[in-house]
């Protein structure tokens, strides 16, 4: 990501040599992704990822505002993914002008925004003149590569735990009814972008990935900073269970075949599964933990079919 | 009452996580490094303090809470020692813990102590410990109330800030860095909430202390 | 406006052409011979773009230079007048068009032999006169063009093209309406071969489809390379006869 660390060319070397015979400095396959955990706050959309050593702190929150003119039906959804000096002393506050931290927004954008995974037509409340503005505020905490994966995870996570505050309409007037007054209600997602990117490293010269045949291009999910550092090329998917691929971007780099970026599609689908997954599990977890007395209360009962 | 975590992020030299009730700030300190030429200064260390909300974007609420920081923590750093230097200072909201809009007593007290552990734990030079404490004035009784709950805060007639610089192995109350105090009181009401503030600081003092002990303890197990 | 059928039964899209069909292409190279070391004019369509090329040259900036490798600097200028109706902002800081500039530069990085140009800089300037759809893939065909008029060295040419997916039928060179109307998967590929080295897919696609839309691409990728060499030798087959006369 940062254009200021430099890393020393033997250690360079040392980095693509193993690669080339099939290892990773961190011991992992290929197609190996880091053990993501995600742990949910006392608060809604409350939500921390972490990566290995990359750590992301997304928190979603709500405000009533006024519709864009053009679109009264809609409410407003923003990402916000400003990188601080706290992510590492590369990154400049205030100034997210540099090319990876445009990349890695325009993709969060793009995966989460423009994919239409938020149902905005449901933030509206009186049509034309008041609805719902959520944020989705993305923290870098620590950075070690994976920042894009990281950030849409965590974006997503957030919105699917984030509650916003009941409401009642009657004619212009609103209420607000507290978190203590009445149960908030869910936001509605509509589907759950996955991204998953992966790294390019090109064993052998630049002419024999440009003319040959061979296609020896290494690819490997999941890279670490120094790996994203040292990469020739990099490819992000981002897809949901539903089999479609929401973005795919692959802003120059290293030339791949055809038929190994739809490979890297296809391992990226069995990712994105075990993800969506994770992520489910974790929020019926956390809900549960919240209505112990649910189980209880609840009238239903064990029926025998 | 306060639980914290030091050293929680690697990209960085020093940086601390510290949660007090319901609020939580994490710290991160970068230093000394090569200044941008504005930034120079040319006898002493240079600061620069960023304070991220949790919601929303930065806005002149944080900008006044980064010079509130930045005046306590000029006076204690040991800035003749780096010159031509640069420390980075970067404070992230976890959990705000009070209203936004109308309080900021509670972040800045966490972000305070933050701090503290974190210059620490990156190693940068200090004269002296420091801690600071946050205080609420309810009605009626005008009963000082240290860490107050939101509930408390909305409901007192003023909130108070207190940073102490702390001397003799966390003993003794030495100077005052900031009071910063909001709302409506007299004047011996503002000399309560100072000499209650000053012994709260020490009692924090001696909290931040003893993580900074195990934190010593757990960095040097290899001497055995 | 009424709901456009975008693709007709019997196989027609909106400007009469077929699925597989490109949009009129006509390029010309050394167009602003005084101005650049190294230019192009193309259109694709009604998409009208000039590319401006200097260098290898001193960088401005000491900053700039990198003593293994020549810097590659893109800047797009899409005109406030590019569109039917004439837009208020410039577009010069907006993310989209900062986005387009990096992923562009990262494409021709690895493409164009910077190693022998060490210490210097090359400077691509895009203007875009006029856009009406696919205006990734033909800015990547402009500055190809114009690199070459430049005699920069290349590895080979990189021809882009936009391709969209109408339910199931992938439809090659896109114009705005139906960019608009369906998901579109923007290629960038190199020479002759299979090798991509852009690839953005904007909206939905489905996983298995995928695969029949990059095929398209490369396809009408290659015809563009063809129609630009063809330019390319006759431009310079005119300059051979001047040359000797």
């Amino acid at each position: 990501m940062a254009k200021d660390i430099e890393i020393s060319t033997s250690e360079a070397k040392f980095l693509v040599e193993a690669l080339k015979q099939n290892q990773r400095l961190d011991g992992r396959g290929f197609d190996e992704l880091r053990d993501v955990k995600i742990e949910l706050g006392r608060d809604y959309g409350d939500v921390t990822v972490s990566m290995g050593k990359t750590r992301v702190h997304c928190r979603i929150s709500c405000e009533i505002t006024q519709p864009y003119e053009d679109r009264p039906f809609e409410g407003l959804f923003f990402i916000s993914t400003e990188i601080s000096p706290m992510a590492g002393p590369q990154f400049e506050n205030g100034n997210n002008t540099g090319e990876d931290e445009i990349m890695c927004a325009r993709i969060i954008e793009k995966a989460v925004r423009r994919s239409g995974a938020l149902d905005v037509e449901g933030l509206c409340i009186v049509a034309g003149s008041k609805c719902w503005a959520v944020r989705a505020d993305v923290h870098f905490l620590n950075c070690d590569g994976g920042f894009i994966d990281a950030s849409c995870i965590a974006v997503m996570t957030g919105l699917l735990h984030f509650k916003k505050p009941d409401i009642s309409v009657s004619g212009e007037q609103i209420t607000v009814h507290s978190i203590e007054e009445r149960e908030p209600v869910p936001l509605g997602v509509l589907h759950i972008p996955i991204c998953v990117s992966f790294s390019f490293f090109n064993p052998e010269d630049t002419e024999e990935n440009i003319k040959g045949d061979s296609n020896n291009e290494i690819a490997i999910i999941d890279a670490t900073l120094k790996e994203e550092l040292l990469r020739d090329g990099t490819l992000t998917v981002t897809l949901n269970k539903n089999r479609e691929v929401v973005q795919v971007s692959k802003a120059g780099g290293l030339p791949m075949d055809a038929l190994m970026l739809m490979d890297c599609c296809h391992k990226a689908y069995k990712i994105t599964e075990t993800l969506t997954e994770q992520i489910l599990s974790k929020l019926k977890e956390d809900s549960e933990g919240r209505n112990k007395y649910a189980a209880m209360l609840s009238s239903e009962n064990n029926r025998q079919m | 009452m306060i639980e914290a975590q030091v050293s929680v992020l690697d990209q960085v030299d020093g940086s601390a996580q510290v949660t007090c009730g319901t609020t939580s700030v994490i710290c991160s300190v970068t230093g000394p490094i090569e200044p941008k030429a504005r930034q120079e200064l040319p006898s002493q260390l240079a600061l620069e303090v960023v304070v991220r909300p949790s919601k929303g974007v930065p806005n002149t609420r944080e900008k006044l809470m980064e010079d509130q920081i930045r005046g306590v923590l000029t006076p204690v750093l040991v800035r003749y020692l780096y010159p031509r230097q640069l420390c980075q200072v970067c404070f992230q909201i976890l959990e705000s813990g009070e209203p936004e809009q109308e309080h900021s007593v509670k972040e800045l007290n966490c972000c305070i102590n933050a701090a503290y552990l974190a210059l620490i734990d990156a190693g940068i030079a200090l004269k002296s410990s420091f801690s600071s404490v946050c205080m609420a004035v309810l009605p009626q009784s005008s009963e000082i109330v240290v860490n107050p709950v939101t509930q408390q805060l909305q409901q007192s007639n003023s909130t108070h800030l207190v940073a102490i610089q702390v001397g003799q192995g966390g003993q003794k109350a030495e100077s005052v860095l900031l009071a910063e105090s909001n709302g409506s009181f007299d004047q011996q009401l503002f000399l309560d909430v100072l000499s209650t503030g000053e012994k709260e600081c020490i009692k924090v003092a001696l909290e931040l202390r003893k993580i900074v002990e195990n934190k010593i303890q757990k960095d040097f197990v290899w001497r055995g | 406006m009424s709901r456009l059928e975008v693709y007709s039964p019997e196989g027609l899209r909106l400007d009469g052409r077929r699925w597989n069909e490109l949009r009129r292409f006509q390029c010309s190279i050394n167009t602003h011979a005084n101005a650049a070391d190294g230019s192009s004019y193309l259109e694709q369509g009604n998409n009208k773009i000039i590319t401006l090329i200097s260098g290898p040259q001193e960088p401005k900036l000491r900053s700039q230079m990198n003593v293994n490798r020549a810097t590659l600097a893109i800047t797009v200028n899409i005109t406030k007048f590019s569109k039917m109706e004439r837009s208020k902002s410039s577009h010069k800081n907006e993310r989209r068009v900062l986005e387009m500039q990096t992923s562009l530069a990262r494409t021709f990085e690895k493409n164009v032999m910077l190693h022998l140009y060490p210490r210097t800089s090359i400077d691509v300037q895009v203007h875009v006169l006029q856009q009406d759809g696919g205006l990734m893939g033909s800015l990547i065909n402009g500055i190809t063009l114009a690199l070459i008029d430049a005699g920069i060295a290349m590895y080979d040419y990189i021809s882009g093209v936009t391709v969209g997916l109408y339910d199931t039928t992938p439809l090659l060179d896109l114009n705005s309406l139906e960019e608009n109307a369906m998901s579109s998967v923007t290629l960038g590929v190199v020479g002759k071969s299979e090798k991509l080295s852009l690839l953005l897919v904007e909206d939905k696609v489905p996983l298995d489809r995928l695969e029949s839309v990059l095929a398209i691409g490369i396809a009408g990728s290659h015809r563009i390379r063809e129609l630009m060499d063809e330019e390319l030798r006759k431009h310079g087959k005119k300059r051979l006869q001047n040359a000797s006369s």
